[in-house]
Order: C-alpha cells, then structure tokens, then sequence
C-alpha cells in the first residue's frame, strides 16, 4: 500500500514539476525591450498598435531564450535593430512548452501588432495557422517553409538560409585541416536546418579530402534537444578520444557545450579545433576561443531586419524570402590557417554564391 | 577465511553477475580498442552526477523521507558553483559555494518535510520550481570559468587496464569523491550504527523512537548532508562536465537519479552498477549512430536507455521494496 503510494506520488510529482516549468509560459519574457526611446514619437507601449501610425513588432522564441547566444539572440537583436530603425515598438515571447506556440502567437495578434516574427522551424506549422487567422498582421518565420500549395494566405514569409553553404564552407576547411583525417559534428535536433548544416559540412569535407571520416550525433531528446550542454561535452570528450581533430558542434546551448569541451582538451588551438554555428561564436561563446578556428553564420540579425522593413514598406515579396549564410572571421586563427587552405575555402565560397558549385545536399 | 567463503555464497548472484560483466567488459576492451576504451568513458562520465544524485535519494528514502527535489538541488548548486566561481575568479571558491548551496537545499527540505511535515512530494516539487525561477531570473550570460577542475590519477590503480583508464584517470577529483562516497554510504549504511538507526528511522520510526533514537533529528540531519551531494553533483555539471551555466542545465538527471535509486534497491553500490548500466546503454546509442551503418532515427535510439530501464525493472527489480516508512511524517504518538 506504502509502495503504491509512492509509486503513484513519484510520477506525478515529476509532471507536476515539469507543469510548473510550462505553467509561467509566456510571461517570463513578457519584459519588454521596449526600443527607440530616444526617437521622438516612438512608441512605449502596445496600446494601440491597431493605430495606422503605430508599427509594433512582436516576436516568439521556439523553446530557447533570447540570450541563447545562438540562433534566438540573432533573431531578437534583428527584431530590436528593426524597431529601432522604423521608431516601432518591441516586444517578444519565449516558449517554454511547444503547446504554447499558439497562444504566444495570439498575445501579439489580439492587440493587433503589425509584424509578428516566429523563431525556428518547429513553429511552421502553427504560424501558418495564426496568419490564416489574423490577416491583418504580417508573419515571418525564421527557418520556416511555406508550401505555396498548401498554404493561401499572403501576409507570411518564411525566411530560408543556405545551411549547406555554410556547412560546406566549413566542412571544406576542416577536411583541409585535419591530420587525423576523422572529424566529429556534435549536433541538436534533427530537424531540416540542423541537418542543412550537417550534411554540408560532410560533403564539404570530402570534397576537401576523401580520405576523411565523419562520426555525426543528434540529441536524441526532443525537448532539450538544444539546451543540453552536458551532453554535448560527454558526446566532444568520446570523439576526441576516437582521435577526431575537429569538432563542429551545431545546436545551441547543446553545440555550446561540445565547443567548450575541445577549448579544453589538451592541444586545443595547436592540433585540435572546433567550429562553432549560427553566429560569431567567437563573441557569444567566449569559452570556446582557444579552439575556435570560426563559426558557419546564418545572417539571421540581418535577414530578420531586413524583412520587417519590406514588411513595414508594403507586402512580402512570395513566401519565402532567402536569407544569407557564411563563414565567420578566423580571429586568432588567422595566422594559424595556412594561406593556401584560406585561399581554396574563398575560392569554393565564391563559387557557392554564384551559384557554380552545388553543395549536393538535399533533404 | 569462513567468513569470506559464507559471504561469497551469500552474494553468489551478484559476484557470478559481476564476473559475467566483467568478462564481456575486457573481451569487447581487447576486441575494439578503437572505440571501447571512449565508450567506457563517455558511460563514465554520464554515470557520475547520477550516482551523486542517487546517493542524496538512497540517503533521503533510507532515513524515510522521498526527495523529489535533488533535480533542483543540483540545479541550485550548478548555478551557485558557476558564479560564484566566475565572479571571484577561483573555481575552489565555485566548488564551496555549490557544495554549501547543496546544503542549504537539502536544509531547506529538511525544515519543510521534516519539521514542518509538509507533503514530502510537495516540498521536493517546491523546490524544483523554486531552482528553476530563481536561477533563470539571476541568469547572466557571457560569464567564463576561471579555470578547470583538476585531473586526479590514482596511483597504482590508475595502471590497471580498462578500470584504471576509466575510473582512476583522465577524470577530475570530483570522480574519485564519487566512487568513494558510493563505497563510503554503503559502508556507513550497512557497518555503521548510524546506518543502523537511518535504515530503523526509515522502516519503523515508531520503533526507532521507542529505542531512543530522535527520529525527527536523525532525518533532519541526514537530508541535509545528503544535499552536499546533490551540491556536489551540481558543481560536476556546470563546472566539470561542460564548463557554462544553463536554464534547466540538469535536464531531468534528478529524476532519472530516482529511477536509478529503485533500479538500485535503495542500495548504493548497486545504484551505482545502475547509473554505469545506463551510462553504457546510452554510449552504446550515441556510438550506433556516429558509425553510421545501421540507419535507426536518433529518436528511436535515444529511448534506448528508458528501454533497458524498462527491462530491467520487470527483470530484476520486481522484487525491490522501498524503505517502509519512506514519504511519512513521523508523528510521536503521544503528542
């Protein structure tokens, strides 16, 4: 009888936790970074975002932060250089439960904002929703796309970034680099725009060397999947002892963890390196800079500011609006890299952006 | 030498079980010294803030109190550990101040559950949200380590094959603490006459009681100490095993301790054979899907680990019962 108790009381404990996590959903982040101040006429709250004169911006995070010093954070700072550009108001959401992507959504549209920016792919289905229901307010989705046959509504775009470029880019100067000839990818969820990377940093790689060998790892759990830097240090330790040099670690706070686990192995920045994702990581993740050779960038910061403005000025331009993907600088690195391996990846990025060379990755 | 002999045959299971493992341990170290040895460590490595964490559960439930509360206990101790660390520039600084957050965590069940004789589930849960807002408010991101954690070998130890490589070095001191702290509970626990009088305040408090033992007292003290571990384990995960503080950063390790706890029997070193168990399940996944070759979505390999919980837990636990007093208050009766 004791043990049935118990046996009842542990299990509900733990969703009873977990509930308590979701249950302050929506509000934790509800400060707003209310920008523009110094402009006359701007804004400071969203009391009357329906006035024609108003532009509000919202913003709803996938289940990350807006400091995850990754793909979040390109996205808020994006959204804030907008508002501050067009003297809008800003506010953002994080979601702490995939349930809530919806009534997150439903926030912004009640009070009639004008532009509502959604982050990452797992939202697509449920911002497709929200602009069928809202036809006043003008979506963008981060990584999110659109089937034009399936979806009708016009006040949307999905933002795409060429991924595989970046991976390509990258894998190609790791497989010019390394000595081992074996490279390891600590990677998040498999969902399309980790895989973009994933594979294109394969290909890459081989196209640099053949002989190169390429052990690959996704975060197994769905909703940690990008938050879990324990992992991803204990996945970084196991590759480097399977005698992998380079290490490109891709998937948040989860990537975070694998980068900081090679800045720490012995020979880091000499004969072992790592490569970060997203954004500069030379600058969010500065734990990682003894083994941060450079990151391969989406230019989401950019590609968000840039859409609200098209957004602000008139209608989208179609469904999905390509974005911008690159390498980030060497840094420190600069010297290290051999002139003629700096030289090939210029040379194949280059080419990639006009259009000569295929990444040959397809989903 | 009788007495060695009447303990082997009391323990044959577990020594002929062990022995198994230890066979089909060193065949698949000698067969693949390419992989084996890494994947040793990673199971290593995953293991040690569970069999941490499963200690504070086995203390706790052994005394009779359930502590549903060590994910936030660790999680406390995490971000205590990390900034305190970070801000002053000395990682033993960090460690103290995660060991003694731990503490204070584990106080704070003790007062609640114990004294108070607040639902002890309540309280484990109380103290899980409370972790999760405080540490997610004070967050401050671009903070670095001022250093690592050192590497300790064993000497002598350190030169045996696949024991020595996995548990004796290449590892931080904090995996040393915790291979002795799961030897150093079951000895206390099973030798000691403090383990006696927590194994008696966690079956038959009123017992106890009538024996003379401050029951209240006993708990008190025990539930907090246990939280230097969860402390401890705290201190591992952001200061040893990756080297930043993140929101929810422990991911559901306190939970997975509990199951750990009841796989083990409430013992500790079987708790601890436990957490390697699943530390190894899940090298085996991450290793199946690094090598390519068999093509199972990373999804489905990551339930491997809740598979073999599964199985195990039909297999050989269905004949585990938890400690009899475990989640009641213990009122005096004539009070």
């Amino acid at each position: 009888m004791k043990s049935t108790r118990y046996l009842v009381a542990a299990p509900a404990a733990l969703a009873l936790a977990l509930a308590g996590c979701g249950g302050s959903t929506g509000t934790s982040g509800g400060d707003s970074s209310a920008s523009g101040s110094a402009d006359s006429g701007a804004p400071t709250d969203d009391s009357n975002c329906a006035d024609e004169d108003v532009f509000c911006i919202g913003l709803v995070t996938d289940t990350g932060k807006v400091d995850d010093k990754s793909f979040n954070q390109s996205a808020h700072e994006g959204a804030i250089a907008a508002a501050e550009e067009l003297g809008g108001f800003y506010k953002y959401v994080e979601t702490q439960d995939p349930k809530d992507y919806a009534p997150n959504m439903a926030q912004f549209t009640n009070k009639s904002y004008d532009v509502v920016v959604t982050v990452g792919f797992l939202m697509t289905e449920a911002t497709a929703t929200a602009a069928e229901g809202s036809p006043e307010t003008k979506f963008i989705g981060i990584d999110q796309f659109f089937d034009p046959e399936a979806v009708t509504a016009t006040n949307l775009t999905g933002i795409l970034f060429p991924e595989d470029q970046a991976g390509y880019g990258a894998g190609y100067l790791a497989g010019l680099m390394t000595k081992t000839n074996k490279l390891g990818q600590v990677l998040g969820q498999e969902i399309p725009p980790v895989q973009k990377f994933a594979k294109g940093f394969e290909n890459g790689a081989k196209a640099a060397n053949p002989d190169v060998q390429v052990s690959t790892v996704y975060h197994p759990a769905g909703d940690n999947a990008f938050n879990d830097p324990v992992w991803g240090a204990g996945e970084a330790k196991k590759m480097l002892a399977q005698k992998a040099d380079i290490i490109f670690g891709a998937g948040g706070n989860t990537g975070n963890g694998a980068l900081q686990e090679v800045a720490k192995a012995s020979g880091a920045g000499d004969s072992i390196f790592c490569i970060g994702v997203d954004t500069d990581q030379w600058d969010t993740v500065p734990a990682a800079q003894p083994c941060l050779v450079t990151s391969a960038m989406k230019l989401i910061t950019e590609g968000v500011t840039e859409t609200i403005k098209t957004a602000q000025s008139g209608e989208f331009e179609g469904l999905t609006t390509m974005g911008k993907a690159g390498l980030a600088p060497y840094h420190d690195f600069e010297s290290t890299i051999p002139d003629d391996v700096k030289t090939r990846v210029e040379d194949i990025t280059q080419q990639m952006e006009a259009g000569t060379l295929e990444t040959g990755v397809s989903l | 030498m009788q007495t060695v002999i009447a303990w082997a045959t009391r323990n044959r299971t577990t020594l002929v079980l062990l022995g198994a493992v230890l066979v089909v341990a060193y065949v698949f170290y000698y067969a693949r010294q390419d992989i084996a040895p890494s994947m040793f460590g990673a199971a290593w490595d995953y293991a040690i803030p569970l069999v941490l964490a499963a200690l504070v559960g086995v203390i706790g439930e052994r005394s009779g109190v359930v502590n549903i509360g060590i994910e936030g206990q660790m999680l406390l101790a995490a971000f205590a550990g990390f900034f305190a660390a970070a801000l002053s520039g000395s990682m033993l600084v960090g460690i103290l101040a995660g060991v003694g957050t731990g503490l204070l965590a584990g106080g704070f069940l003790a007062v609640t559950a114990v004294r108070w004789r607040m639902d002890q589930i309540i309280a484990g849960v109380v103290l899980n949200i409370i972790a999760t807002g405080l540490t997610s408010f004070y967050l401050q991101s671009g903070q670095i380590l001022p250093g690592v954690i050192p590497n300790l070998r064993v000497p002598v130890l350190a030169e045996i094959p696949l024991i020595g490589e996995t548990f004796f070095s290449g590892r931080s001191w904090v995996a040393t603490v915790a291979i002795i702290l799961a030897v150093g509970v079951h000895l206390a626990l099973f030798h000691t006459r403090w383990g006696l009088r927590t194994r008696a305040v966690g079956e038959y408090p009123s017992a106890a009681d009538t024996a003379g033992i401050d029951v209240e007292r006993l708990r008190m003290v025990n539930v907090t100490l246990a939280g230097s571990l969860a402390g401890l384990a705290g201190v591992y995960l952001s200061m040893d095993a990756s080297s930043s503080f993140e929101r929810g950063m422990t991911a559901g390790r306190g939970f997975l301790a509990l199951a750990i706890m009841i796989m083990g029997a409430w013992r500790p070193l079987r708790a601890f054979a436990m957490a390697l168990f699943f530390g190894f399940v899940n090298a085996v996944g991450s290793q199946l899907q690094q090598t390519g070759g068999v093509t199972i979505p990373p999804q489905l390999l990551g339930t491997l680990p809740y598979v073999a919980t599964l199985v195990v837990l039909a297999v050989a636990a269905g004949r585990v019962r938890p400690p009899g007093a475990v989640g009641q208050p213990y009122v005096k009766k004539d009070q």
